[in-house]
């Protein structure tokens, strides 16, 4: 109890960081910081309107500590501000939007990635050195160097432009109306299938090689062993002896995969079209939508440090041996 | 140095990735002698695919493919390796200091390093970059490396603790050696490994960060770099048209000195650590092994003649 306690405090101390960072940028940089922030944007916003941001961000003439709590109090309150872009929506408003694309298309493509790569990684490390663990090894280390940019734009390239099997782009027809039809969920899907894929090519790898590796060394232990040794079948050894105590270092990866979940898929979002968080991140920042962008980034350290205390719960949950200690 | 390279060359999959990079190195350093013009210059029509005179192809605005990521070789091999300078010396330094020290030093440490591990990487350098303004590559650099340090400092601090109780360096506490030539004596020859570990790592995160920003549009356009090929590529839908060449000669040196520095990577990692490596490389390294002792101690059976 006490080791959970000191680390909500340490993620609380993570949080302030991050807010104060947020808050200190714009007044570093050169000129002013709200003619930077709000100046760049081409929509004419009321000055009630601009007038309700720059108190939002701190922006009053008091000392600094008074700004930086000012400032502090509207996150604590999650009054992110208002949008420049998407004027009059809130940061909230429009991040809320986003959210269900996103969560439909990271969350698939984690769970999906983690499972084929945590049984394709328990296969490989199984029949070390045979035909399938040196093409599925080094093929998966190959393909966890290779950036999502790269990999996004030769799926849309062969499966999009050269072969035309696919849509090119956004979540679903748009001249359909959003509606629980056979139509609407049939083109959604298309229209996943082929960020889908780029976003698990780029994913597996790592579940892969982390689970392959952490196996190898689970298989010289005594307990593996002696589990063979009982005459307990294969798959049994397999699963239940090596995989179980192989695991953990993966379902980190999991989890801190799906506390980036805020951010969406920045690029397979983007290179798609996909109407999700990291193309809404990057909207804002083609905008200079700073609201926009520091809102995310708030909530992006949000989400992951949740996603950071779920695996300390997960950690004493799975491992007896953290329970005593 | 003799040395590294030898175990290096036993290794096949550390061989492939140090031929790899030495090829980009190669190129990178050769760029003025194996281009005739300015890589920003405009000397085609646009859009041509690849052709004799252009063998990669133009650009939407005529500019040659084939000069442009010659150029952009030296300028992100540049920008990859000062970065992942920037982010070994850091993590290192912090990561060496916390764990010598201990105490209050590494509980300070320890802390600054654990919060800047669990602040998102990605948007916080995309807010940095953004408040910037357009980042010229060297600048991007620098934004990626002084953010970039926390998981090399853990990774040594780690290393450094369990050095730290050794025999050899309890030892020369005791004769009265001062910190600084322990640290830089006794301890970092022990960690070359996993600080050589951590600056590869490095180079390869910055790479592809650097890429990732300049698609996004928030790097210099005018700067010559696969990420910028990328972003123009991208703004003037080349796929779409059916512009390949413009799009994949950049993904493709990106993908390549990539795989090339992860090969490298985890050949070095195998090397340290045997278990992972597939059986046939263990069988090979035993025969080499056999065959270098062989060799060795035939020299040192005619050197005792």
């Amino acid at each position: 109890m006490a080791f959970i306690l000191r680390r909500i405090a340490f993620y609380l101390v993570a949080f302030l960081v991050a807010a104060i960072i947020n808050f200190l940028l714009p007044r570093l940089m050169p000129g002013n910081p709200i003619d930077i922030m709000f100046a760049s944007a081409n929509v004419i916003m009321p000055p009630e309107a601009k007038k309700a941001l720059a108190l939002t961000f701190g922006f009053v003439d008091r000392p600094l500590w008074e700004e930086l709590l000012i400032y502090l109090r509207s996150v604590f309150t999650f009054d992110l501000g208002v949008t420049i872009r998407y004027y009059p929506l809130t940061v909230t408003e429009v991040l809320g939007r986003g959210l269900l694309w996103t969560l439909l298309l990271v969350g698939t493509s984690a769970v999906l990635s983690f499972c084929l790569g945590s049984l394709l990684g328990i296969l490989a490390a199984w029949r070390r050195g045979s035909a399938v663990d040196s093409t599925i090894s080094p093929l998966a280390l190959a393909m966890q160097s290779i950036p999502a940019v790269v990999v996004a734009i030769t799926t849309l390239f062969i499966f999009g432009v050269a072969l035309r099997w696919l849509p090119v782009g956004y979540a679903y027809e748009p001249s359909l109306d959003p509606e629980f039809s056979w139509e609407f969920i049939s083109s959604v899907l298309t229209h996943a299938l082929m960020p889908l894929f780029s976003l698990m090519l780029t994913s597996i790898g790592g579940y892969l090689i982390t689970m392959r590796n952490n196996m190898i060394g689970q298989l010289g232990e005594d307990h593996v062993v002696m589990a063979s040794a009982k005459g307990l079948s294969d798959r049994r050894i397999r699963y239940n002896y090596a995989a179980r105590n192989a695991l953990l270092p993966s379902v980190t990866a999991f989890a801190l995969s799906l506390g980036s979940v805020m951010g969406g898929s920045l690029i397979t979002e983007i290179v798609f079209n996909y109407p999700g968080l990291g193309n809404l991140l990057f909207q804002g920042i083609i905008n200079r939508d700073y609201p926009l962008i520091q809102g995310q980034l708030l909530i992006m350290t949000l989400t992951m440090l949740t996603a950071n205390l779920i695996i300390d719960f997960a950690y004493v949950f799975l491992d007896p041996r953290l329970r005593k200690a | 140095m003799r040395n590294v390279l030898n175990i290096i060359l036993r290794n096949r999959k550390a061989t492939i990735g140090l031929a790899i990079v030495l090829f980009y190195v190669v190129i990178a350093i050769a760029a003025p002698l194996i281009t005739t013009h300015d890589p920003n210059k405009r000397v085609a029509r646009p859009h041509q695919p690849p052709s004799q005179e252009h063998v990669m192809g133009s650009t939407r605005i005529g500019r040659d493919v084939y000069t442009q990521a010659v150029w952009g070789t030296r300028t992100s091999l540049i920008v990859g390796f000062s970065a992942g300078l920037i982010v070994t010396v850091i993590g290192t330094l912090i990561g060496v200091t916390a764990g010598y020290f201990g105490g209050w030093i590494d509980e300070v440490l320890n802390f600054i390093t654990n919060i800047a591990l669990v602040i998102p990487q990605l948007p916080l350098l995309l807010v940095l970059a953004a408040f910037i303004g357009k980042s010229d590559p060297f600048m991007i650099a620098m934004i990626i490396g002084l953010t970039s340090w926390a998981w090399g400092a853990r990774v040594t601090r780690a290393q450094t603790l369990t050095l730290r109780r050794r025999d050899f360096i309890e030892a020369s506490e005791q004769i009265g050696e001062p910190s600084w030539r322990i640290i830089t004596v006794e301890l970092l020859p022990n960690l070359l490994s996993i600080i050589g570990f951590n600056f590869i790592g490095s180079v390869i995160y910055t790479i592809i960060t650097e890429a990732t920003l300049e698609f996004l549009g928030l790097g210099d356009p005018l700067a010559v770099s696969w990420g910028t090929m990328l972003y123009n590529a991208q703004n003037s839908s080349a796929i779409t048209v059916g512009a390949y060449w413009e799009v994949f000669v950049p993904c493709l040196a990106i993908a390549v000195i990539g795989v090339g520095l992860s090969l490298l990577n985890f050949g070095v990692d195998e090397i340290s650590n045997p278990r992972l490596r597939t059986l046939g490389a263990i069988n090979r390294a035993v025969k080499a092994q056999k065959k270098y002792d062989a060799k060795f101690r035939a020299r040192s059976t005619e050197a005792g003649a």
